[in-house]
This record gives C-alpha cells, sequence and structure tokens, in this order.
C-alpha cells in the first residue's frame, strides 16, 4: 500500500531548493532507513514527509528540540499539547494531570529513564535527552515513527536497544541515521542521498556496507584518517 | 616593497572603530569651550575632605529613624519594578507588530523618573501613587523594549518540534517562555538594582525615601549623617541576591504594601483639569494658531537649554569612554595582583552603584554650579558600569601569547577583542546618558531640566510639559543615532548593560 508519493518534485526551503525532481514512492508496512552526508538533504526531505502525513506521524527532531527548563514529564507530554484546551495545559503546568503522569511514567520506564520524570531536562545527560525527545514522539500516539537522527547521542548498543523498542510500536518508520550496520540489519529498505539526488533506494538485503561507505565520498577520499562516518 | 601606511590608515575593523572614536573625541574637544567649567568654590578640596571624613566616620546614631525610610525606598522599588513589568510584558507581546506601541514606549522611556515624578507630583502630591507611577510608566517601556528583545532570541527548535494545531498560549507556555525565562527574570533583578537608586532619588522630589535625608543631610553639611545614609545604601545594594532572594520575594511584595504610603484622596475633577486643559499651551486650546509664536518666544533660553544639554550628554558619553579605557584593567583578572583587581572592583561598585544624581549633588557642593560637576558625575558613574562589563567580558577571555608585557598585554591581545563591545555599550549608555543629563538640570545646571523644574516650580505645567515632550524627542533621537553608530556585528548578549 502506498503510503506517499513524490512525482518529480523540487523540495527545499522558500526559493533554495535542496532536492530537485524528486520522484519517490513510500509503502506502508515498511522500515525505511535514510542514509547519507550532513547536508545530504536528509532533514530536508523527512520535513516534507512530516508535512504531508500529518497528523499520522510522529515526530523526533534532529537535536532533540527538548526545553531545558521543564521536566523531563512536561517535555514528553507536549507530544499531545495539541489534544487538551490551553486552559488544561496551563493547569498541567503547575498540577501534572494523573492519567498523563502514569502513562509517561510507564514509558519512561521502559525507555531507561526510571526515577528521572521529575527531573529537570537541562540536568540530564546527552544520551538521557536522546531517550526523552523519542518518548516524546511516542506519546504523540501515532502510526508512523519519523526520526531526524533519533539515534545521534547514544552508543550503538542503547541504538540499538532503543530502535527495536520503536519498531516493535510502529509498523511503519522512516529515520534518518548514520550507523550503517544497523540499517543494514534493521531495516527493510535503504534510501541514499548525495548532495540532494537520490542516488540509492534498494531493499537492505541487497546491499552490503562497501556500497553503503561509497555515499560518503568525502570520507573515504581523505588522507588524514579523519573519518566522517563510523559505520557501527 | 610597498611602503608602510600613513597614521590610521586601513579599512581593518579596529581602525575604522579608532577613527570613529577619535572623531568623537576630537568634536568633543573643539566644543568644549562653549561649555561652562568654572569652579566656583573658593576651597573644593576643604569641603571634598570634610564629606570623606563623614564617609569615614559615619555617625549612625545621629539618624532619626532610618528603618522607616529604608523600608520605604525598597518598597517603592519593588512595587515600581512589578507593576512596570505587568504592564511591560503584554505590551513586549505586541512589540514587534505595532508601530504604535512602539513609538509609545520610546516615548515613555525617554522622559527620566524624576521628571514623571514632578508631572504626578502635580496631580497627587507626595503620595506612594506618584512614586510608584514614576518608576513602574517608565518601566513598562524599557520592560517592553528588552522582553520583546529576548523574546525574540527565542530557540525556534522545541516549537518546531510541537505537534500541528497546539493553541497558541500552549506553545508560548510550554516551547517558548521556559527558554527565555532565565533571561527574563534577570533583567527583572537588574532592573529593581535601577529601581533602588530612582527610588534613593525620588527623596531629591520630597518623597521621604533615603534621598531625602541624604539631601539635606548634605546640603545642611552634616556629612556624618550623610556618609552613615550612603553606607545603608551601598549595604542595601551589596546584600540585595542575600535578601532579594527568589523564594523571599513574594513575601517581600506584600511587606511592602504596609510599609507604602501615603495614599492621596485624587480629586477627579482636578485631574481631569489638569490633563485637558492645565498641560496644553492656552493658545492652542483657544485654536489660536497664531498664539503660539509669542508663546513659545515667551520661553526663556530654549535653544540654549537644549545646545548645553546636548553638549553635557556628549562630553559624558567621551568622558565615560576615556574613563572605561583607563579603568577596566583593574577588576580584570589579566592584570594586577588579587588584593589590587579586589580594590578596582570594590571601586567600580561603588561608583556604579551610587546614583549619578548623588553623585553630581556631591561635585556640586565641592565644586559650585557649573558644567563641571555633571560631567565628573556622568563620566564616573557611566565610565565605571562600563568598565565593569568590559572586565567581566575581559576575564572569560583567554590570551593566545604567554608573558607579553601588560602594555602588549592591554594593547595587542585585549583591547583589539574589547574594543568592538566596549563601543556598542557606550552607545547604549549615550541614550542614558542624555536622559541624566536633562536631570541634571535639577541641581542647577543650566540643561532642560533646570527649566523644567523651575516651570513646574513656578506653576507653569503647559512650558513644563512641551519641555518634557522636547526631552523625550532628543532622546528619541540620539538613541537612533547612536544606533547608527553603534559598531553592528558585536551581539550584546547582556541586557542588564541597558
Amino acid at each position: 500500500m502506498s503510503l506517499l508519493t513524490f512525482d518529480s518534485v523540487d523540495l527545499g526551503h522558500g526559493a533554495q531548493v535542496v532536492l530537485p525532481a524528486l520522484s519517490l514512492t513510500l509503502e506502508a508496512g515498511q522500515h525505511v532507513a535514510l542514509l547519507g552526508q550532513s547536508g545530504a538533504g536528509k532533514s530536508t526531505l523527512l520535513g516534507e514527509i512530516r508535512r504531508r502525513l500529518e497528523p499520522r506521524a510522529a515526530w523526533c527532531p534532529q537535536g532533540h528540540g527538548l526545553v531545558p527548563l521543564l521536566s523531563v514529564y512536561h517535555n514528553v507530554y507536549m507530544g499531545r499539547l495539541a489534544h487538551y484546551s490551553a486552559l488544561a495545559n496551563l493547569r498541567n503546568l503547575l498540577k501534572p494531570r494523573r492519567a498523563d503522569w502514569q502513562a509517561i511514567e510507564a514509558l519512561c520506564d521502559e525507555l531507561g529513564l526510571e526515577g528521572l520524570i521529575r527531573r529537570p531536562v537541562e540536568r540530564l545527560s546527552g544520551g538521557q535527552r536522546q531517550r526523552v525527545a523519542i518518548a516524546r514522539a511516542l506519546h504523540q500516539q501515532r502510526g508512523i515513527f519519523l526520526g531526524d537522527e533519533p539515534f545521534a547521542s547514544v552508543d550503538p548498543h542503547q541504538a540499538l536497544r532503543l530502535l527495536e523498542r520503536i519498531q516493535a510500536r510502529y509498523a511503519t518508520s522512516i529515520v534518518a541515521l548514520h550507523q550503517h550496520r544497523l540499517a543494514l540489519s534493521h531495516f527493510d529498505r535503504i534510501i541514499g542521498l548525495h548532495d540532494g539526488r537520490l542516488v540509492l533506494d534498494a531493499a537492505a538485503g541487497e546491499l552490503t556496507l562497501a556500497r553503503l561507505d561509497a555515499l560518503y565520498p568525502d570520507a573515504a577520499g581523505r588522507s588524514d584518517g579523519s573519518v566522517v562516518n563510523i559505520p557501527t | 616593497m610597498s611602503a608602510a601606511p600613513g597614521w590610521l590608515r586601513g579599512d581593518s575593523p579596529g581602525l575604522t572603530l579608532t577613527r570613529r572614536s577619535l572623531a568623537l573625541i576630537l568634536l568633543c574637544l573643539l566644543l568644549l569651550p562653549l561649555a561652562d567649567l568654572r569652579i566656583v568654590t573658593a576651597d573644593p578640596w576643604a569641603e571634598l575632605a570634610r564629606m570623606a571624613l563623614g564617609f569615614v566616620r559615619p555617625s549612625f546614631l545621629s539618624l532619626e529613624n532610618p528603618l522607616h525610610a529604608i523600608a520605604l525606598t525598597v518598597s517603592v522599588a519593588l512595587w515600581g519594578t512589578f507593576i512596570g513589568a505587568l504592564l511591560g510584558f503584554p505590551l513586549a507581546l505586541i512589540f514587534h507588530r505595532s508601530r504604535l506601541v512602539r513609538a509609545f514606549c520610546a516615548f515613555v522611556r525617554a522622559i527620566h523618573e524624576l521628571f514623571w515624578a514632578l508631572l504626578f507630583l502635580q496631580v497627587f502630591g507626595l503620595s506612594a501613587v506618584t512614586a510608584l507611577a514614576a518608576l513602574a510608566i517608565p518601566y513598562a517601556g524599557i520592560f517592553a523594549k528588552v522582553y520583546a528583545e529576548i523574546l525574540e532570541l527565542t530557540p525556534r527548535a522545541p516549537a518546531a518540534a510541537l505537534p500541528a494545531g497546539v493553541d497558541r498560549l500552549s506553545r508560548f507556555l510550554y516551547a517558548e517562555l521556559p527558554l527565555v525565562w532565565d533571561r527574563l527574570a534577570s533583567y527583572t533583578r537588574y532592573r529593581f538594582e535601577c529601581a533602588m537608586r530612582a527610588s534613593v532619588l525620588l527623596g531629591f522630589v520630597g518623597l521621604p525615601t533615603l534621598g531625602f535625608y541624604l539631601e539635606s543631610a548634605f546640603r545642611e553639611g552634616r556629612f556624618g549623617e550623610a556618609g552613615a545614609l550612603l553606607w545603608i545604601f551601598y549595604g542595601l545594594i551589596a546584600t540585595l541576591h542575600w535578601w532579594g532572594h527568589r523564594r523571599l520575594l513574594p513575601w517581600l511584595l506584600i511587606a511592602a504594601l504596609f510599609w507604602l504610603g501615603p495614599w492621596p484622596d485624587v480629586d477627579g475633577g482636578l485631574l481631569w483639569r489638569f490633563v485637558s486643559h492645565d498641560l496644553w499651551p492656552a493658545p492652542l486650546l483657544a485654536g489660536d494658531l497664531a498664539g503660539m509664536g509669542p508663546w513659545l518666544a515667551a520661553i526663556p533660553d530654549l535653544l540654549p537649554a537644549i545646545g548645553n544639554t546636548l553638549l553635557l550628554a556628549l562630553m559624558g558619553t567621551v568622558g565615560s569612554l576615556l574613563l572605561a579605557l583607563l579603568l577596566w584593567p583593574l577588576a580584570s583578572r589579566h592584570f594586577g595582583r588579587p588584593w589590587q583587581r579586589a580594590g578596582g572592583k570594590l571601586l567600580l561598585i561603588v561608583l556604579r552603584s551610587t546614583p549619578e544624581l548623588m553623585l553630581a549633588f556631591i561635585f556640586l557642593l565641592m565644586l559650585g554650579p557649573s558644567m563641571l560637576p555633571a560631567w565628573l558625575a556622568l563620566a564616573l558613574h557611566n565610565g565605571a558600569l562600563i568598565a565593569f562589563l568590559v572586565a567581566r567580558h575581559a576575564d572569560g577571555l583567554t590570551t593566545g601569547m604567554a608573558g607579553l608585557p601588560a602594555s602588549g598585554r592591554y594593547a595587542y591581545e585585549l583591547l583589539p577583542r574589547l574594543y568592538p563591545n566596549l563601543l556598542a555599550l557606550l552607545c547604549y549608555r549615550a541614550e542614558v546618558i542624555l536622559r541624566e543629563t536633562a536631570l541634571l538640570g535639577m541641581l542647577g545646571v543650566a540643561t532642560l531640566g533646570f527649566y523644567i523644574d523651575s516651570s513646574f516650580e513656578y506653576l507653569m505645567f503647559d512650558v513644563a510639559f512641551f519641555l518634557l515632550l522636547i526631552t523625550a524627542a532628543l532622546n528619541i533621537a540620539v538613541d537612533a543615532i547612536s544606533r547608527r553608530f553603534r559598531p553592528r556585528e558585536v551581539p550584546l548578549d547582556d541586557p542588564c548593560s541597558r
């Protein structure tokens, strides 16, 4: 079943085109990994997918987008901010809603944030913040998961566990990431972008690590040994 | 081989700023002969010695009931700031959208707290309403502007991460306000410190705050008492973070209500008459536009007063620049020994905590009524304030080359990095300096404030109000000019510099 089709569309911000003449069809029921260097156009593509799938897609943005001064509870609650009236939201800032509190506590326990629900996000580590951002996306309770590098600040083992949790909940997900092994082992389909062009679109089973590393020609060609991508 | 460039030739940013600054200093030097800088008193040093003695040997015991004055000073500052913030916050939300709101805010903050006090004094007498309105109204304008600037810098990522369909209020409360709360709170705190100074100054127009007792003690030569009152004021400012703690504030606000007073009986008819009739020129009210010419001509010394105000503001700005350049190393970790630095810091804090009007008043008693005491006061206060902020900025920098002599550190390592910021601070202060220049007229210096004060004294409210409008217009104009002059590339992350 087709989820979404781009038929030779120019994507970008305002007048600046990042992805010219993009043609792509996404299917429901697939886990899709989006690979490519920083600046290749992953965020632009995800932003457009998010816009078209609203209000069906949960969203985990790049760089977390959390509010440091608020507690973990309030940050996760923000996933469902649109479900309540302004007055109810205002009240919740002063006195958390019981039902949401319990749901969010369970979610935090599941994602390895036990006992941190009251803590302000500014006092969390990078990895913990990453989990809060994922928890907020899950709390939206929507059918499709969209993530822009949702595992950027956790180690490979944690990334694997978080990904398994996400895929257990969602039949359909589209995730931008840099972990090539994870892309090969846990996704159905891999889309590669380079410099605003779609250079790779294949089932994960047909691909090898070497093919994926070719998406990062700058890193391969470097002589100083500083490799941009760290395949895991 | 190319020839080395001549003096001040080149287009590096540092040289550009140097040329601009030198032009400003040159302009000031050219106009300096026009200023009245006489020393009128016979023996200023003896006077200074007596004051210093009073400061060193304060006589706390001869103060009559200082607690009441302290409580009133703090109460007025607290509620003035609080009401100002309450009025300013909603204005900040529409500040960038409405030209009318921006103009209104520019107008109310262009008039100094003390002039507002003089205006309200005519209607509400020596009452708490006069004191609170004098602080709250200009502060509403300032809060609106600064809050709006802070809100503009809210990080966008959290709001962008929200699902679609979130209502405006929830978005603001969850994904915007918490991100800037600290900055808003720290600016409000700084403004409260300013309000403490302003509240003291309200004593100069007769409200019984600390300034009232300070003025009379100085005027009558009771320097021991004056010294004691000054120590109390510095003590209040120095311990502010302790007694003004976040948790204590609600209780302080409630307690302050009991100290505020007296509350006036407002006669609605009189108030209306004042606003609709007394403030406006009689020919204008009669619809006689031709009559405005003679009315304007009857205002004494209008142009010299404007000229003096602008000249003193220029002198004050240039003086602050030179003093800031001299003083900032005193408080910076890059220079001197720890004990010297502690002394330097203390000096800068004392100079910046003392209200200019107070400094000017002290110099006036020493030197007699000319522009000299006003100039000294403006330059010392603002120079110290800028030096303090620059020193703090310098302490955040690490020098690239170790082992340079002090002059090399100053001129090559630090000043080039600090100067754009210093100049930007100075441009922000230029508006404040002009506002205070007008105010210093109340001490007898022939700036606009002198004529405003005397017009109120002679009950010529229409003239006083007209001069207030001129003062406000000058302020807005100078603000616009200094905005143009200010180095653009430095973001001033510290709103407390304004």
